[in-house]
């Protein structure tokens, strides 16, 4: 099975490469693009295109289903009727298959769901990525309402902190919530905001 | 309000100037007063939309009149029941070419830039002399193989003898990235809905040959899609989505808000293009979404669409062009709409198409519409009863098998 993934997203199509690196026998190319489509298929001639469902050239594959000269496979959008819900779930994860008109779906469902799965995966992966920055931001600006504190009221940093926690606790908000507020209010008494 | 079935709604749409209604409607809290809650998915293909409908990740898209028909006779991928309420446009599309097939063209025949017919024939010119000295076909773009913008160019090309599977490779690609692929040379020409003409112009990549109103005025464009069973499961949550559009139509139509409509389609999470390209789109593509029952869902507009689709073998021949425009075009949906709005809507489902040579009137169920001149380009008049032999009148088809019993 030849298979070509494409998808301008270059992480995420390096990890459905190496997740598919499992299926076997198995040839795996990618690309960012399919710009000159024809000359990319007929010298790689994939069985199977797995494409990122946010990539514009999806539109561009639709237009392979003819079989001509230059593109003698023709390319049909997988759907697998015996698998309910599958056509479903792969939207929802942003990935589509096309595949060389008549393959059975039983050798391409294991490939299609490879990569779905891949997908999730760095879906999570970059959630997790942007909560552990947003984590730091909170951190930080914790850290600068402290220091604040320390400084216009004179106290040390447990009181600084102790102070902070009682005005969350009080008003029921999240701690860093409570701090940017601070930091804003500082700003405005020293007409640095609006 | 009460009696809706589903008050959120989610709505697919790719960044075209006839995006319009759905912008307008959501902006100017149209939706809101119908009690509707609706959030716009911008969409990167049109094959997304037709996945994301199917799969039920939208509730309704802004979809090109012959996907709907291509979604309901399951050619070009998995069927589904697809039903058009509303149209959201009638014109915009525009012809765009190189800056050097437009020099061919005007060596050919000087009056190719002003004359689709005349173009028809330098292109064929141009194509021939191209064959003869064994250079590459000249390469066109198309939004997408079931679409107005197809059909317009195969249309178009084979009225001037050029054959467009034969004598010019035809490849397809999303509005947005058309102006692209003409700059760097990929294609020589494309077809696309507005403002990407305009763009390609704007950018000194190329000119706008012709519009699609030269072909056919009046003629048909996008639709808003909703699945069968969806419609049928929400018939009031579809009446109160219709009055909205509507009403977002009647706006947008109004010379005075066209000024507005360009500043809020300029915006990234619309169109995403300067606002003077898309004012300049607005006024000089002939797009309008109401006016001359641009709305209105025509059966007999879904014939021709069903009609090009025979032509260039998309449908099995002998395939009924007039039932498969009624199974998906609902007008009587699209009528109690309009009349809730109190707007006018035709009272027939069809009309013969293309046969009015000058200014004409039609029956509406408040008050008659005027209608502008009609007449197609090549002369034809379409009648949705004898869609087969009217495709007997062209020379250049591609008839597909009879589908198998």
């Amino acid at each position: 099975m030849r298979v070509l993934i494409i998808d301008p997203d270059e992480a995420r199509a390096a990890l459905v490469a190496e997740g598919l690196a499992g299926v076997r026998p198995l040839a795996v190319r990618r690309a960012a693009a399919l710009e000159g489509v024809e000359a990319e298929l007929s010298a790689f001639a994939p069985d199977v295109v797995v494409i990122a469902c946010d990539s514009p050239e999806r539109d561009t594959l639709e237009s392979l289903r003819e079989a001509t000269d230059s593109n003698p496979r023709p390319i049909v959008m997988f759907v697998d009727r015996s698998a309910p819900g599958l056509e479903r779930a792969a939207v929802e994860a942003g990935v589509a298959a096309y595949v060389v008109d008549g393959l059975s779906p039983g050798r391409v469902r294991p490939i299609l769901e490879v990569a779905m799965s891949r997908f999730e995966l760095m879906q999570k992966l970059r959630a997790d990525l942007d909560r552990a920055r947003a984590d730091l931001a909170s951190r930080k600006t914790v850290e600068r309402a402290k220091g604040l504190l320390m400084k216009e009221r004179g106290l040390d940093e447990d009181a600084a902190y102790r102070l902070l926690r009682k005005l969350a606790m009080d008003s029921g908000r999240p701690l860093a919530a409570v701090a940017a507020d601070l930091i804003a209010f500082a700003d405005v008494l020293r007409g640095k905001g609006t | 309000m009460s009696g809706i079935e589903q008050a959120d709604l989610r709505l697919g749409f790719i960044p075209l100037v006839d995006c319009a209604p759905l912008a307008a409607a959501a902006e100017l809290g149209l939706f809101a007063a119908e009690g509707l809650q609706v959030s716009l998915s911008r969409e990167p293909s049109w094959a997304n939309i037709r996945d994301k409908l199917q799969a039920g990740l939208v509730d309704a898209a802004h979809m090109l009149g012959p996907m709907a028909l291509a979604a309901a006779a399951g050619v070009g991928g998995p069927a589904a029941p697809v039903v058009a309420p509303l149209a959201l446009n009638s014109g915009g599309s525009a012809v765009a070419v190189s800056m050097s097939l437009a020099a061919g063209l005007g060596e050919a025949d000087p009056r190719a830039l002003s004359d689709p017919m005349a173009a028809a024939r330098a292109l064929g010119a141009v194509a021939a002399r191209r064959r003869a000295r064994g250079g590459p076909p000249l390469t066109f773009a198309a939004v997408f193989p079931f679409s107005m913008h197809a059909y317009e160019l195969r249309w178009w090309m084979a009225e001037g003898g050029v054959d467009p599977d034969r004598d010019v490779r035809l490849v397809f690609t999303p509005p947005p990235r058309m102006a692209a692929r003409l700059r760097s040379g990929e294609v020589d020409g494309f077809c696309a809905g507005a403002p990407w003409g305009e763009v390609a112009a704007a950018q000194g990549s190329g000119v706008v040959l012709f519009r699609g109103g030269e072909l056919w005025p009046t003629g048909p464009d996008k639709v808003l899609g909703v699945l069968r069973a969806w419609a049928e499961a929400r018939p009031r949550t579809l009446q109160a989505l219709l009055r909205a559009l509507i009403r977002a139509q009647l706006w947008a139509d109004a010379p005075e808000n066209r000024a507005a409509l360009a500043r809020l389609l300029a915006r990234p999470d619309y169109v995403g293009a300067p606002a003077s390209v898309i004012g300049e789109a607005l006024e000089r593509s002939g797009v309008s979404f109401h006016r001359a029952a641009a709305g209105f869902p025509w059966i007999s507009q879904g014939a021709w669409f069903a009609a090009q689709m025979a032509r260039w073998g998309q449908l099995p021949a002998g395939a009924d062009a007039q039932a498969l425009a009624r199974a998906v075009c609902r007008p009587g949906l699209f009528r109690s709409a309009a009349a809730a709005v109190g707007a006018s809507a035709p009272v027939r489902d069809s009309k013969p198409e293309g046969a009015h040579a000058s200014a004409w009137s039609l029956a509406g169920t408040l008050g008659d519409l005027p209608m502008p001149a009609d007449r197609m380009f090549d002369g034809r008049v379409f009648d949705p009863g004898q869609a087969a032999a009217y495709l007997d009148g062209f020379a250049i088809r591609r008839l597909a098998a009879p589908r198998p019993a």
